[in-house]
């Protein structure tokens, strides 16, 4: 085996000396012969020849013995190559375009495949990921449903499911008493175990223990690793530092390491991925009885060998049994264990699927043209071709070495498709919304070339095999006659071209129609009626701490001097602050009484609940439906007011009008605790794609029944809100030095970011409809262009015959027109069937949209018409002296 | 495993027979076999060897010589026989070869598959 590779080796790096070796060898043979030949009495000219006779071909030999050596499939291999080169290099523009084409669809496909590869195929940086699930309360209703606390901790003690459980809730701070501004920090209040779940170790100190539960021990943090850098310069006497967060000391227990991935959750969301400065501890502070309020999200790491929905099952049946022990028989809720994995990037999935469909239809398309192109110009060297099999050449060398030829040109298109490849990857993730899972990790990685190179090299066998069988069928004799006198075109080949236009027609009508309904869905969204004027408003976030805001009145104090403070800036059309802004997932609910009227059984009146300040709504452009906005007199000394939107006004009173109804909070209201409805605003849906509005009603900022102390301001501006940003800073700073204003941006971005997601499916899948239908078209240009060429001879005679320019004109578009049409027809049938993986990608659009469909049709036809369009002005100009003198 | 891709290019001719058509194909190694038992009898250049075969055959087997290298080579490659350059008996530098120890086992190896061969095919002849 080894002294194989030796020689192997040998023969082919010491190529020279084996050479020279095996001359001298084979003319001491030959010189050996003759000698014997002359000796026996021959004439030197007699003995040379009966010699040679006797040995064989003398180059015939050497090559079998090449063959011996077992170098002969490299040699040819690197003549092959050289020879291909010299092909590609010969015909610049051929080679240009081919490689061209081919890499630009496979840099889109490395591009693609980045994009899937770091979201879908990169385990989560946790440890045995595929172990840790999130758990919710799901109902028919409430699809992922906050956990109550002390749910939460019944369940912790009960199942068995897992190996450890865990629950965590937002819990912001803000650092104070650090040199610099108040800097708000995102957070987590989280259970003890909460990283023992994600199986990640704090670098310096440790997580909280069960202790850290106890209402009252809650003064401690974790920091990230971000924050310990910058704030506190990485100390590693940090442990047991007393540090100033929402103005109170909290005492440092551990620092994270870095990479510690936020798992993402729902309820005032972090994305995956984001950023988390801090987490302190989560205490079980109130009443166990009472168990209306949720809040926290469970997480929990699955024992080894159980799936989550044995997780599930056992999860509902306890929340039954929890549920029945506080007095409630009839509980609507059920528990959903959803694996981590799928809760991160469940939702894109589809997406990025269908997007490598999309792209995967160009690469095949683009194959095709490359296929069309092979196969012209494989015609074009038939003589070449025929030359090489009637001198012996076998069919098998010659599929060989054309195959070589294809190759050597996708690979050459994967190494230029991957540079485009990782350019195209920092565009895709600049396209990408902000809150896109993973959106941070995507980079070219090692799979990624490992991609390129396997699909470059199919690629190279899929449109390189086809036309290398189809050139080497010719019949040497056939192929050297048809070589001198052009005839109309070989019938197999012409139907090959004619298939593979048919294909790169139908693929692109199909990618072309879902961009359409992509465009048009995008187009629905930009013009649904929002419920708010989100342009010249800028927004920003505030936090009271509860440390120096203790009372109700101290924040009712705060929001009346910030609101009038934000009128008076210069250049301020109006402004106000409320507990949320609409678009960014603020979801908190209360039931309530309505005077007059019962619920059904079992149900209760109930609504999402904000508070506003009398200019909330106008500096939000929010309309007034009915009645009146609040007022600066509508305060705690005045009769308590509430504004309610037409989602709830049309569901509790549908016939009546609402305004000067009464609702309240309590069971038993006194006269004090009833809010009479004074006006109805306009609904404003959770997301632009939101099928409704959620019944929501306001308290007035200054009635506030408990005290909000995070809040969020709006500023409508005259002109341009961007220059607003440090007005709005200063004015806060002035009341409260301590505060930290976060969160500064346009209410356009806010509104931007929420279409995202379908602005970059458009854009994509349209930027590959457009490289599919140029490619398409230039394949049906290639095709017609190389059939008149062939039949120029045939439109001579025609025209010697007496045929006009237009019959001429004619005949070709109609043969063009023929293919094209099939191609779109085929397009359309595929297109409706493919297009149901775009319904829960599309809105407000069917996937069978006849306006798309109509408009795509014509389009394509009309196209690839017109590509066919330039070839056949020129068969009109044959000149028939010159076709048929050239027979 | 063994593989000869160019067998079929080793023709031996009976002695006699005046037409190309009364050329029979060597069985598959057949050549292998003899340059080896050649070479058994000592180190010998690629003249000599095919000088030999007919010797010893008493001219009634006929190599083609030319096929006689890439046989050569082959066995070469597989370390069968070793090569080395030398002087020949009248002064010219000539390629040399010998059996090496694997070719040695391969030569009794190969001996006593084709006597068993053609014993059994022998027999199937003798008793039909």
């Amino acid at each position: 085996m080894l002294n194989d590779l030796r020689f192997r080796l040998r023969a082919l790096f010491r190529r020279n000396t084996v050479e020279t070796e095996l001359d001298d060898e084979l003319r001491f043979h030959f010189e050996h012969e003759v000698e014997k030949y002359t000796q026996s009495g021959m004439t030197q000219k007699e003995a040379t020849r009966q010699a040679r006779l006797s040995f064989g071909g003398q180059e015939q030999v050497k090559e079998d013995c090449r063959d011996a050596q077992g170098t002969s499939f490299i040699a040819d291999t690197l003549q092959d190559i050289r020879y291909a080169v010299r092909q590609l290099t010969d015909n610049p523009v051929f080679a240009a375009v081919i490689v061209l084409t081919l890499a630009l669809s496979i840099g889109a496909n490395s591009a693609i495949f980045s994009v899937i590869d770091s979201v879908l195929l990169k385990s989560l940086p946790y440890q045995q990921p595929e172990r840790i699930a999130r758990i919710f309360l799901t109902s028919a209703d409430y699809p992922k449903f906050p956990l109550n606390p002390f749910d939460f901790r019944d369940f912790r003690t009960r199942s068995k499911s897992f190996d450890s459980l865990a629950a965590f809730t937002r819990g912001d701070r803000q650092l104070s008493g650090n040199s610099g501004d108040p800097e708000h920090l995102n957070g987590f209040r989280v259970t003890s175990g909460y990283f023992r779940v994600l199986g990640l170790h704090p670098q310096l100190g440790r997580e909280f223990d069960e202790k850290a539960e106890i209402p009252g021990n809650e003064l401690q943090v974790i920091l990230s690793d971000r924050l310990w850098r910058t704030q506190f310069g990485a100390a590693t006497d940090i442990l047991g530092r007393k540090i100033t967060l929402n103005s109170q000391p909290y005492t440092v227990v551990g620092v994270m390491p870095p990479g510690t991935r936020h798992p993402g959750n729902e309820y005032h969301s972090v994305s995956y991925g984001d950023d988390v400065d801090l987490w302190s501890p989560f205490t079980f502070e109130g009443n166990p009885a009472q168990r209306g309020s949720h809040y926290i999200e469970g997480i929990g790491r699955l024992k080894d060998g159980v799936t989550p929905e044995q997780a599930q099952s056992e999860m509902s049946s306890l929340m039954v049994q929890i549920a029945r022990e506080h007095g409630n028989t009839s509980t609507n809720w059920n528990v959903l264990v959803n694996p981590l994995y799928v809760e991160v990037v469940g939702s894109s999935r589809r997406i990025l699927l269908v997007l490598l469909g999309a792209v995967g239809m160009v690469l095949l398309i683009a194959c095709a043209n490359a296929a069309n192109l092979l196969l012209a110009r494989a015609a074009a060297r038939q003589r070449e071709i025929a030359v090489r099999l009637a001198l012996g050449a076998s069919r098998s060398r010659l599929i060989r070495q054309l195959l070589t030829e294809s190759l050597l040109i996708a690979l050459l298109s994967g190494g230029l498709g991957l540079a485009m490849a990782v350019g195209g990857v920092k565009a895709l993730v600049s396209l990408l919304p902000a809150n896109f899972p993973r959106v941070h990790e995507i980079h070219v990685s090692t799979p990624v070339f490992l991609f390129t190179f396997l699909i470059s090299a199919l690629t190279g066998i899929l449109f390189g095999l086809v036309p290398a069988i189809q050139a080497s069928r010719i019949d040497p004799k056939q192929g050297l006659h048809e070589g001198g006198r052009s005839a109309t075109g070989s019938g197999r080949s012409s139907r090959l071209r004619n298939v593979l236009v048919v294909s790169e027609v139908s693929l692109a009508c199909v990618l072309l129609v879902g961009a359409g309904l992509m465009l048009r869905s995008l187009l629905n969204l930009l013009h649904l009626d929002p419920g708010f004027q989100h342009q010249h408003v800028l927004t920003a976030n505030v936090s009271l701490p509860s440390a120096n805001y203790k009372k109700s009145a101290d924040v009712a104090r705060f929001y009346g001097r910030l609101d009038s403070d934000l009128r008076s800036i210069p250049g301020v059309e109006s402004a106000g602050i409320g507990s949320d802004l609409p678009w960014t997932g603020y979801d908190e609910n209360s039931s309530f009484y309505i005077e007059g009227k019962q619920p059904a059984p079992h149900e209760e009146f109930h609504g999402r609940y904000h508070v506003a300040t009398p200019d909330y709504f106008r500096a939000l452009g929010i309309p007034l439906v009915r009645g009146r906005f609040f007022t600066s007199s509508d305060n705690n000394d005045a009769h308590n007011v509430i504004i309610i939107n037409q989602a709830l006004a049309t569901l509790y009173w549908p016939k009546e009008d609402a305004v000067g109804k009464r609702m309240t909070f309590d069971d038993k209201p006194t006269e004090k605790e009833w809010y009479t409805v004074v006006g109805v605003v306009g609904d404003v849906k959770d997301k632009p794609n939101s099928p409704s509005a959620e019944p929501a009603f306001w308290w007035a900022a200054l009635q506030q029944l408990f005290p909000f102390k995070d809040m969020s301001l709006v500023v409508r501006a005259n002109s341009s809100p961007e220059l607003l940003g440090d007005a709005v800073r200063q004015v806060v700073r002035r009341i409260d030095p301590s505060l930290a204003v976060a969160d500064v941006q346009l209410m356009d971005q806010i509104a931007d970011a929420s279409v995202a997601t379908p602005r970059f499916a458009f854009v994509l899948v349209g930027l590959f409809a457009a490289l599919a239908i140029l490619l398409a078209a230039i394949g049906t240009y290639g095709v017609i262009a190389y059939s008149v060429s062939q039949r120029t001879p045939e439109f001579g005679l025609r025209m010697a015959l007496g045929a006009q320019r237009t019959d001429v004109l004619r005949l070709v578009v109609r043969q063009a027109a023929k293919v094209v049409f099939t191609g779109t027809a085929i397009g359309v049938i595929l297109a409706l069937i493919m297009g149901r993986v775009l319904t829960s990608l599309i809105y407000d659009v069917s996937p069978a949209d006849p306006l798309t469909f109509t408009a795509v049709g014509l389009g394509v036809f009309t196209i690839a018409v017109f590509a066919c369009y330039i070839p056949a002005q020129k068969a009109t100009k044959t000149d028939p002296m010159i076709a048929l003198r050239a027979e | 495993m063994h593989f000869y891709k160019s067998w079929s290019t080793t023709f031996v001719e009976a002695k006699g027979e005046p037409l190309e058509t009364q050329r029979i194909d060597l069985p598959q190694g057949t050549l292998d076999l003899l340059i080896l038992r050649t070479l058994s009898l000592g180190r010998q250049h690629g003249w000599a060897i095919s000088e030999r075969v007919q010797q010893i055959s008493s001219d009634v087997l006929k190599i083609q010589q030319g096929s006689l290298y890439p046989a050569l080579h082959r066995l070469e490659r597989r370390g069968w026989i070793k090569a080395s350059w030398g002087t020949s008996d009248n002064n010219r530098r000539a390629k040399y070869y010998e059996l090496t120890r694997s070719g040695h086992k391969q030569l009794e190896v190969e001996t006593d598959s084709w006597k068993k061969l053609t014993a059994a095919i022998t027999q199937i002849l003798e008793s039909v």
